[in-house]
């Protein structure tokens, strides 16, 4: 237990240390460590994801504390969100005497031009692979295919173009939509 | 600027804490209304200031931001207030939603409400993207930085080498420009 509570807090410091550009850009990184642990699956994972969208509080916090919650309870919820600030505590309050300065520096505007494209496509492989496993689940045959997960995923889509980016519309469409489709036992 | 105490930035930042649904975008008119509407600790300035820099540097936007607000209010104890202070409401309605979360999962169409809210996910990961795809894709360079990062990224390729991998590229493309320009 001791290596894990040890594991869980160098997994999280890497994440708050490595983390750009909100709390989405963290998930790359609880992908892997589903994979490397077995701390969570990926199903649970994606079940943290909603849930983080729609409880108060920063997305990546909730997101931490959450996964650890899973791995280790109450213990392992304390670790992950310590593990998670604290990078930021050290650097963020070192830099607040330069602050004014650290934005126009070229070298950190440089680095942010390389990087945001990183933290976009990092964001846009976990969507890849969420689509994978949950509407293709794991394969490129046809007859493996969710066609109703597919439907709802291409309905939602649609809905972008027309509602606010408010997580918690399309989460409550979606969750009302598959209680449907289980009474209709076609899930 | 009224003095303010340990307990007392720990109270504000309690309660941005439990309004802040959804992370960074919110967090500067919520933080305008509750440090300078309400209590004038900070200018109007250093606010937009400090949402700069915390998008500039590792970790949560909103984190970043209490944890400067709190340092130019009270130095380190008042990092540690305003951190913590953020930290509780998540903490507390994560461990609540993941407690009753076990209990409710054996109820039949549950599942079904997973099922959906699941797929749903898929969707907000495009949201998320979306939004910063705009300030993030450029140039032709960018373009292409994304797609050779996306096919490493599926390739399994640990996201921290990645990271940093691209933080050198920014320092190196930077030294290029600085010897050119000599």
């Amino acid at each position: 237990m001791n290596s894990t509570a040890f594991l869980l807090f160098y997994e999280f410091f890497k994440v708050g240390l490595f983390t750009f550009g909100g709390g989405y850009a963290s998930l790359p990184f609880l992908y892997l460590m589903a994979e490397n642990y077995s701390w969570f699956s990926h199903e649970q994972l994606t079940s943290l994801i909603a849930i983080s969208g729609i409880t108060p509080g920063p997305i990546g916090l909730n997101m931490a504390t959450f996964a650890g919650f899973e791995t280790l309870g109450l213990l392992g919820a304390f670790i992950s969100s310590f593990a998670l600030v604290l990078p930021m505590v050290i650097i963020t309050s070192q830099v607040f005497r330069l602050y004014r300065k650290f934005c126009e520096n070229s070298y950190v505007k440089s680095v942010l031009y390389v990087l945001r494209p990183t933290s976009c496509a990092l964001i846009a492989s976990v969507g890849i692979r969420l689509f994978y496993n949950l509407v293709l689940k794991n394969s490129f045959i046809f007859s493996k295919i969710d066609y109703c997960g597919l439907f709802l995923v291409i309905l939602l889509f649609l809905l972008t173009f027309k509602l606010k980016r408010d997580p918690v519309v399309y989460m409550f469409i979606a969750g009302i939509l598959g209680i449907i489709f289980y009474f209709l036992n076609i899930i | 600027m009224q003095k303010c105490g340990f307990l007392d930035i720990f109270k504000v930042f309690l309660k941005i804490g439990v309004i802040l649904l959804g992370g960074g975008y919110v967090i500067v008119p919520v933080m305008k209304e509750e440090l300078i509407v309400k209590r004038n600790w900070l200018s109007e300035d250093e606010l937009c200031d400090y949402y700069c820099v915390s998008q500039c540097l590792p970790g949560i936007i909103a984190a970043n931001m209490s944890i400067l607000v709190g340092y130019k209010l009270a130095k380190f104890k008042g990092v540690i207030a305003s951190t913590l202070g953020m930290s509780f409401s998540p903490f507390v309605s994560i461990v609540l939603v993941a407690h009753f979360l076990t209990k409710i999962s054996s109820i039949p169409f549950i599942e079904g409400l997973f099922w959906g809210v699941n797929i749903s996910v898929i969707v907000l990961v495009y949201l998320a993207l979306k939004e910063m795809w705009q300030k993030s894709i450029v140039d032709i360079f960018s373009v292409f930085w994304f797609l050779l990062i996306l096919v490493l990224a599926l390739l399994k390729v640990n996201p921290a080498y990645l990271i940093i991998s691209s933080i050198m590229l920014g320092v190196l493309i930077e030294v290029i420009k600085r010897r050119k320009n000599e």
